[in-house]
């Protein structure tokens, strides 16, 4: 065990995956001399040489281009995008080759791929340094998309997406990477893909919530003693059924936070699912606090992000329905 | 006026741009390390480059630029509070206080909107060129971008689209040597320049810390395109001296540095030639370096008292109408 924060976390794992696997790569801007903007890939080239942790050229397109070309012949590609806001130019490559070659080859031909990218807001980075894009991929059939909410989650996770076989969306929420730290084992272990983990109990309602969200629904919950169970889902894309049905039968009180804008976010998947399959447990409305449905905000971005005044609110409109 | 006193105000206003904006450029770095800034993407090292071009351009002409043209910018009028503004994210910001400092907009003279996703504004600068061409006006569009950016579809594409339909563009790379980590022998195998003949454009390569040199040529790129020519791109060959960003450590992946005040400082430079031309002399660059520095002490500390802008400025200018959902949300968030 090491307490690590986010980014050591995932530095130690890319670390251990290159040691163990020869055929893993690293691709990316800015990531072999200079470790990456965000430090994750932090003396790894020096480690490795530029043969496995390659600094490409400014081209976003081609960097996951390459990754499916490399993945489909016998290499384990893990390709970081520097910002998640500058992954749109490489979106045909995400939604129609990386998704769709098992499908469209008969299953000949498969991605077992990992693409990294830093997301969310909360560093004063304006509307291209902060969004969430989390639905574009959500909606795409082939692709898998994670997202952890601390170190612990976030090498599991990594993990668990490379023995998958499959493209997994490996959405890093940057507000997080260095405000948390957890004991993270030293050796392999995984966090399973498509299983949520249950991290408060609670009987009187539940907050279906994941990566960037994670600490401020956990925090305004334990300040204002609020007896919540809080779901963090971690998998996006499959989503944990299970999970979201226990909770819902057990409390009846959904509430789902995220920080995407809320027209057609995650939270309308939720609560779709849930009303279709658990509509009779429900004792009130399913409530989204979410951002807002505006680009996101420079100087005013502690007013796009949920905080604890919204998600009380919420709270409390749902403790006193009916 | 004789055209050696035209030359020599000319010479005079690009160099007082240069100081200018050099000044502001330390200042808004010193005060970014004192936690009075954000962020910033210093142009140290772009000085000349930028304002030779701004120079060649009239005041209707339009521009698609990037991060770093606050160079061009001061030398083509706009005001430095619209800068310093910007970057502080106050209520007199023309963005309102929307972008991340370095993202300017200035529309009263033709400076478009800038935009962080790299070279996406260049296909913009095809479509507005298209646009004069169709209204039958004179003007031309100047696109800047980086080195790193020619490695991104979106300049191949612009490329492309100007060759095929004879646009009046000027693509400028200011051309740093650097995208961030990546020097540009590891950003592309040839030099710049050659790619314009891929798209049947003209192509050429001019020495981007001799303000001079980049004038004419931009001068020269300018009337071809006024008279129907087409495009061209510009390689413009130059130095990123500061770090890429505030966020950024150039210690982790260079060692070579241009030292300010040496040689190949496009200031020193640009002192030279004006000195060599007896258009200047040493007490008078000590007066435009005393004036700037004034100007831009005193303007930084005004546009420091602006307060911050409304928050309901966050949610507004999504559309001309605000949705009913956004209505709903700000409403919850206010
Ligand atoms: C499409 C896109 N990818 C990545 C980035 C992150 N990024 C910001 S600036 C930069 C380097 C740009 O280099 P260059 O075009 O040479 O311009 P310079 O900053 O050197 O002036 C990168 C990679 C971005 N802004 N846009
Ligand atoms: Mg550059």
């Amino acid at each position: 065990m090491t307490e690590m924060n986010m980014v050591q976390a995932l530095n130690s794992t890319l670390d251990l995956l290159m040691s163990k696997d020869s055929s893993v790569v690293l691709l990316g801007e800015d990531i072999g001399k200079d470790g990456g903007v965000f430090r994750v890939t932090d003396g790894l080239q020096a480690k490795y040489g530029p043969e496995r942790v390659i600094d490409t050229p400014l081209v976003e397109l081609g960097i996951v281009g390459m990754a499916i070309g490399m993945a489909v012949n016998g290499m384990k590609p893990i390709a970081e995008i520097q910002f998640q806001d500058f992954i749109y130019t490489a979106m045909d490559q995400i939604i129609n080759q990386m998704a769709k070659i098992r499908y469209r080859s008969g299953g000949d031909y498969t991605v077992p791929m990992v693409l990294r990218t830093p997301y969310g807001g909360g560093i004063k980075g304006g509307l291209y340094h902060s969004q969430s894009g989390e639905t574009y991929f959500a909606h795409t059939a082939g692709l898998t998309v994670v997202t952890p909410s601390n170190p612990y989650d976030a090498k599991g996770l990594l993990l668990s997406s490379m023995q998958l076989g499959d493209p997994v969306i490996f959405l890093e929420p940057k507000r997080l990477y260095r405000s948390i730290k957890n004991d993270v084992p030293d050796g392999e272990y995984t966090v399973p893909i498509g299983e949520a983990k249950k991290i408060r109990e609670g009987n009187s309602i539940s907050i279906i919530t994941y990566g960037s969200m994670v600490p401020t629904v956990l925090s305004t919950v334990e300040k204002n003693n609020v007896d919540a169970e809080i779901i963090d889902l971690r998998t996006l894309l499959p989503m944990d059924l299970n999970a979201i049905m226990d909770t819902v039968k057990k409390t009846g009180r959904v509430m789902i936070v995220h920080e995407a804008p809320r027209t057609l976010g995650m939270g309308a998947e939720i609560s779709a699912i849930i009303s279709e399959r658990a509509i009779d447990s429900l004792l009130g409305p399913i409530l989204r606090v979410t951002g807002p449905d505006s680009p996101f905000p420079y100087r005013m971005e502690d007013y796009y992000l949920p905080n604890e005044k919204r998600i009380m609110k919420a709270v409390n409109k749902l403790m006193t329905f009916g | 006026m004789s055209e050696e006193s035209d030359e020599r105000s000319k010479f005079i206003k690009a160099y007082t741009a240069m100081v200018l904006s050099r000044t502001l450029d330390k200042k808004i770095m010193s005060a970014q390390r004192q936690g009075r800034v954000g962020f910033y993407t210093p142009t140290m090292g772009q000085e000349a480059l930028q304002i030779g071009a701004s120079m060649a351009l009239e005041s209707d002409d339009l521009i698609y630029g990037y991060y770093r043209d606050v160079p061009l910018m001061l030398h083509r009028g706009v005001p430095m509070e619209n800068i310093i503004n910007q970057i502080m994210g106050n209520s007199a910001d023309e963005a309102k206080g929307r972008q991340m400092p370095s993202h300017y907009t200035a529309k009263a003279f033709h400076f478009m909107s800038v935009q962080s996703p790299v070279a996406t504004n260049l296909p913009l600068a095809a479509g507005a060129a298209y646009a004069m061409v169709y209204q039958k006006k004179k003007s031309v569009v100047l696109t800047t971008f980086g080195d790193g950016s020619t490695s991104t579809p979106d300049f191949h594409a612009a490329m492309n689209l100007a060759g095929v339909f004879n646009l009046p563009v000027i693509f400028l790379c200011e051309n740093n040597g650097w995208a961030i980590s990546l020097p540009v022998e590891k950003q592309t195998k040839v030099e710049i320049w050659t790619k314009a003949e891929a798209y049947g454009i003209r192509g050429i390569r001019v020495n981007g810390n001799n303000f001079v040199e980049t004038y004419n040529a931009v001068l020269e790129a300018v009337k071809r395109a006024r008279e129907g020519k087409g495009a061209t791109l510009i390689d413009a060959i130059s130095f990123r001296m500061g770090p890429h960003s505030t966020s950024d450590d150039p210690t982790k992946y260079r060692s070579e540095t241009v030292e300010e005040g040496s040689e190949k400082d496009p200031l020193v430079v640009t002192e030279n030639i004006l000195k060599g031309k007896k258009y200047i002399d040493d007490k008078m660059i000590d007066g435009i370096k005393t004036k700037a520095q004034k100007l831009v002490d005193d303007k930084f500390n005004e546009c420091e008292k602006i307060k911050p802008p409304e928050p309901m400025t966050a949610f507004t200018d999504v559309y001309k109408n605000m949705t009913w959902m956004l209505k709903e949300e700000v409403e919850d968030i206010l």
